[in-house]
């Protein structure tokens, strides 16, 4: 469902991608693995339409999006998740999920999204920065599923949160997965990974230098760990 | 926008210039029957800000009906056929003024500067003309100072003054039964010299200040400052703000009902160009000294039509007066056969004049105050008005030698 | 002590005014983050507009509170359209050129048609005269003035908390990028914003005209005020905006009353004493870098 062809970016002068070319299947979840710096927040920036100094293709379910603005590749099927999470303070909690609009009959209800995350009804009038990290997490991914996208982009969902939080995370991007969205994830925790992801591409100064199904993923997972540097 | 890098700039051009006529001998003032073979008369003063109105391209157009009557009377006899008339804006900087009566003596030839509004202007042209030997004829400046210690030979103060103002208002106004006042004036040199020269006419009339309130200057809100004024209950608030100050002033005053309190308003310093734009309702009852008003009798209504012809306004006393100062003058170059300076200000000196702006004028020699009647001003009721312009009913003429500061009060030595 | 209360009742009057003419720079910040110095030229062209309405026309303050702020909305669209969107993406500091720029052009036009010595204004007559209420007294108009400008800034924070069009101008405001990102078409909105910026200093410039002398250069010192007012509010903040106004206001009331000659230095007192505790203004978020 989303095709990247020989996308590359700039900083001025400073190349940050060079000719990423990856795919997402629907259902499915691929995470992008590198160092810092690698350009893996870059890649979604410019996948999101957010970094003008890029070039290349981007395909969304068949359709050529390389050249729309942000707010329609958010129209046409993307949800972005940044990795500060991206919570309006001078938003209620509510007022955050019910921001960005419909694009899918996907898209989840109010009281679907209560469900799943009771914690967001008990503070739905709160502002959201109110919210505690893994809440705003929380919020941040039910705020894109309401949206009813197609695809997801994460930036990093389980940083600095604790184990249980981190767990609870993964089950809710299980469960999306099961609904045929695709995820692209950037992920540092290796192990978390793991456990949620198909697919994994290694990202390393701005190439992709490697692809691996998850089998393969996990035989070289302390291979990994030393070439990541955590 | 800079007037400071502007001003810089035309210093240097000015003190260039300065230089090359002090080596190339330039324009000399020894003697002779004509310099340069014409009379240049040049109007130096506010041509976009705040006194455009009440003076500005208007003086310009005033001097011009004077230069036209004055070769219409002498014609062939004329001693002089070429008569030029200058202009240029000094835009209230004293600085500029400076740069500009340089520039407009030394470099355009001006035998006389006359208007320069604004006190702290005026008194750097009068520098000038001292320094250079030529005339200098203020109109639209209203300090004493130009006939007090910084007097000069070559300066006359033609118009007005804030003793004439000050001592109208306060003393016409006390002596009608207005006692008790309370004195609002911006805190600056002009408001604080207003603020003394009425304190003495009121206390002189018998009456009594009993507080001034000093404002920020400019500023828009004044209704605190009225609260406090009225908060004593006076008979009368004199405020010395000017221009659009006092236009918030005077709303500020009405909007606050101060007048159905009892509180009248006087006003210090106001031209008819200020009732004009606030329109006559807001003004209606106010107390002031005017030095001339175009509507006052025949004489000055039928100089006023022509005034109206050539600009489409009606005059304020300030363009009434540029034109006074420049027939006068020309008539006594015409007197004198030269524009020599020194010799024309002999001729001017003590010399008693009647014209359409003076009335039972007299050129006083000891201080170059000019003398003449002024008059104590009420502004008409809306009801009252006949037609555009007509604002003012003059109540009392207060004759030329009780309107201005006596010569022997002045600490001018020339 | 009825003094104290009188001077506070004058300084809310003109605290409200200032937090209804501060309100539009605040929102304009707020969502294009432009530093709009022609604001206060946007103020005098209401005012003066309002004036000659009812020079030409007839067509009075009750009217003109409406009509005027309309036209100067239309205005701003153009201004928006014309020059300011070219350089929302610079620096600040070019929008902030452009709007000085623009502030002398439009001051000198107004001179050179309408000349510098004003304009008249007469308000309705049922404003005329005082209200009085255990011995503290406001003249009627300002009476009018502070319950209008309360009640325009009650709509702006109703607009701004209660609505969809509030949630994405909030949005837009915090985070413009995370918005786009999450579909919201921000550059659609920020026309009609600036214009209704724009159609708020016009509105606070009608609601001057019979107060304050309406002249070209009304709105020059007027700007350097409301900047006083948003800086301690916290620039972009419409809260901010408001409790600043009312801040100045009794400041300047006070200041008049106790300490004549330093009425308008207080207010610069107040905003240096603000921004040294608390840099981005009483409601204004600091930026993270």
């Amino acid at each position: 469902m989303l095709e990247v062809e020989k996308l590359s970016s700039w900083y001025g002068e400073a190349q940050a991608l060079h000719g990423v070319t990856l795919q997402v299947r629907e259902g499915e979840v691929v995470t992008l693995v590198g160092r810092n710096g690698a350009g893996k927040t870059t890649l979604l920036r410019s996948l999101m339409g957010l970094h003008k100094q890029t070039e290349g293709r981007i395909e969304l379910r068949g359709r050529d999006v390389s050249r729309l603005p942000a707010h329609r590749r958010a129209r046409a099927g993307m949800g972005w998740v940044q990795d500060d999470r991206g919570i309006y303070a001078t938003l209620t909690v509510e007022e955050n999920l019910v921001l960005p609009p419909r694009v899918s009959d996907r898209a989840w209800s109010l009281d679907a999204v209560y469900d799943v995350f009771p914690v967001l009804a008990d503070r739905r009038r709160a502002p959201g920065t109110t919210l505690s990290g893994g809440e705003q997490q929380m919020l941040a991914i039910a705020r894109v599923l309401r949206t009813g996208a197609s695809l997801l982009l994460l930036d990093e969902p389980s940083e600095g949160l604790a184990p249980v939080v981190v767990a609870r995370i993964g089950q809710i991007i299980g469960q999306v997965k099961e609904s045929g969205v695709g995820v692209l994830l950037i992920e540092q925790n290796v192990r978390f990974a793991a456990t949620v992801a198909d697919r994994h591409y290694l990202l390393a100064q701005g190439r992709i230098v490697d692809a691996l199904d998850n089998d393969q993923f996990v035989a070289r997972q302390q291979d990994l760990l030393e070439h990541l540097g955590i | 926008m800079n007037h400071k890098k502007f001003a810089a700039g035309t210093v240097a051009l000015a003190s260039g210039a300065l230089f090359l006529t002090a080596c190339g001998g330039g324009p000399s003032s020894s003697g002779g029957d004509f310099t340069d073979d014409k009379i240049v008369l040049a109007v130096l003063n506010d041509q976009s800000g705040i006194y455009k109105d009440l003076s500005g391209p208007n003086s310009v157009k005033a001097v011009e009906m004077a230069v036209a009557d004055f070769k219409k009377k002498y014609g062939d006899d004329a001693v002089v056929d070429d008569i030029e008339i200058e202009s240029a804006d000094h835009q209230n900087e004293p600085d500029i003024a400076n740069t500009k009566a340089q520039e407009l003596y030394d470099r355009k030839g001006a035998d006389v500067i006359l208007d320069v509004p604004t006190s702290s202007a005026a008194l750097a042209v009068a520098n000038q003309a001292k320094t250079k030997k030529k005339l200098f004829i203020d109109i639209g400046a209203a300090t004493t100072e130009l006939t007090g210690a910084q007097c000069n030979k070559y300066t006359f103060h033609w118009a007005y003054d804030t003793y004439m103002l000050a001592n109208g208002t306060g003393t016409s106004v006390t002596e009608g039964g207005a006692k008790n006042w309370e004195l609002v004036y911006p805190d600056y040199e002009f408001g604080q010299d207003m603020t003394d020269q009425f304190s003495a006419a009121i206390e002189k009339a018998g009456g009594s200040v009993d507080g001034t309130i000093a404002t920020p200057f400019p500023n828009d809100n004044f209704a605190t400052f009225l609260t406090k004024a009225a908060s004593g209950e006076p008979d009368v608030i004199g405020t010395m703000q000017a221009g659009g100050d006092l236009i918030n002033v005077v709303k500020q005053y009405n909007e606050a009902g101060l007048r159905d309190r009892g509180i009248d308003l006087a006003v210090g310093l106001m031209f008819i160009t200020d009732i004009h734009s606030l329109g006559v309702e807001q003004f209606a009852g106010t107390t002031f000294t005017d030095a001339w008003y175009w509507n006052m009798d025949e004489e000055a209504r039928a100089w006023a039509d022509r005034f109206t012809e050539e600009t489409d306004t009606r005059p304020s006393f300030a363009h009434a007066a540029n034109y006074s100062a420049a027939l006068q003058y020309l008539e006594a170059v015409q007197a004198a056969g030269t524009d020599n300076a020194d010799k024309v200000v002999d001729q001017l000196e003590g010399k008693k004049v009647d014209d359409v702006f003076l009335r039972n004028g007299e050129i006083r020699a000891e201080d170059h105050r000019v003398i003449h009647d002024a008059y104590l001003a009420k502004v008409k009721d809306a009801d009252d008005v006949k037609e555009e312009w007509d604002y003012e009913e003059i109540v009392a003429t207060i004759p030329a030698e009780e309107a201005f500061r006596p010569a022997e009060d002045s600490d001018c030595s020339m | 002590m009825s003094d104290v209360l009188q001077y506070t009742v004058q300084g809310l009057a003109a605290g409200s005014f200032y937090a209804l003419a501060a309100l539009g720079l605040a929102i304009i910040f707020g969502v294009l983050g432009v530093v709009n110095f022609a604001h206060g030229a946007f103020y005098m062209l209401g005012a003066v507009t309002a004036a000659v309405l009812l020079d030409t026309t007839e067509i009075g303050l009750w009217w003109a509170l409406l009509v005027v702020p309309l036209l100067l909305f239309g205005f701003g669209v153009v201004v928006e359209r014309l020059l300011v969107q070219w350089l929302l993406r610079l620096d600040p500091l070019y929008n902030f050129l452009l709007t000085f720029g623009l502030t002398l052009l439009l001051v000198d036009l107004v001179k050179r048609k309408y000349g510098v010595s004003g304009l008249p204004y007469e308000r309705p007559e049922v404003l005329d005269g005082r209200f009085e209420l255990l011995g503290v007294g406001l003249p009627k108009y300002q009476l009018f003035v502070l319950i209008f400008s309360i009640a325009v800034c009650l709509v702006v924070w109703l607009v701004m908390t209660r609505t969809r069009i509030g949630m994405i101008v909030r949005a837009s405001t915090e985070r413009p990028e995370l918005a786009r990102a999450l579909g919201i078409n921000v550059g659609r909105w920020v026309t009609p914003v600036f214009g209704f910026g724009v159609a708020l200093a016009g509105l606070a410039g009608v609601l001057a005209a019979p107060f304050r002398a309406i002249t070209a250069d009304m709105g020059n010192d007027f700007i350097i005020i409301l900047f006083a007012v948003v800086v301690i509010g916290g620039l972009g903040s419409i809260v901010g905006a408001v409790v600043g106004g009312f801040l100045v206001g009794l400041v300047e009331a006070f200041g008049q009353a106790y300490a004549p000659t330093y009425a308008q230095i207080l207010i610069f007192v107040l905003m240096a004493a603000v921004v040294l505790v608390r840099p981005a203004g009483l409601f204004g978020r600091e930026e993270t870098a």
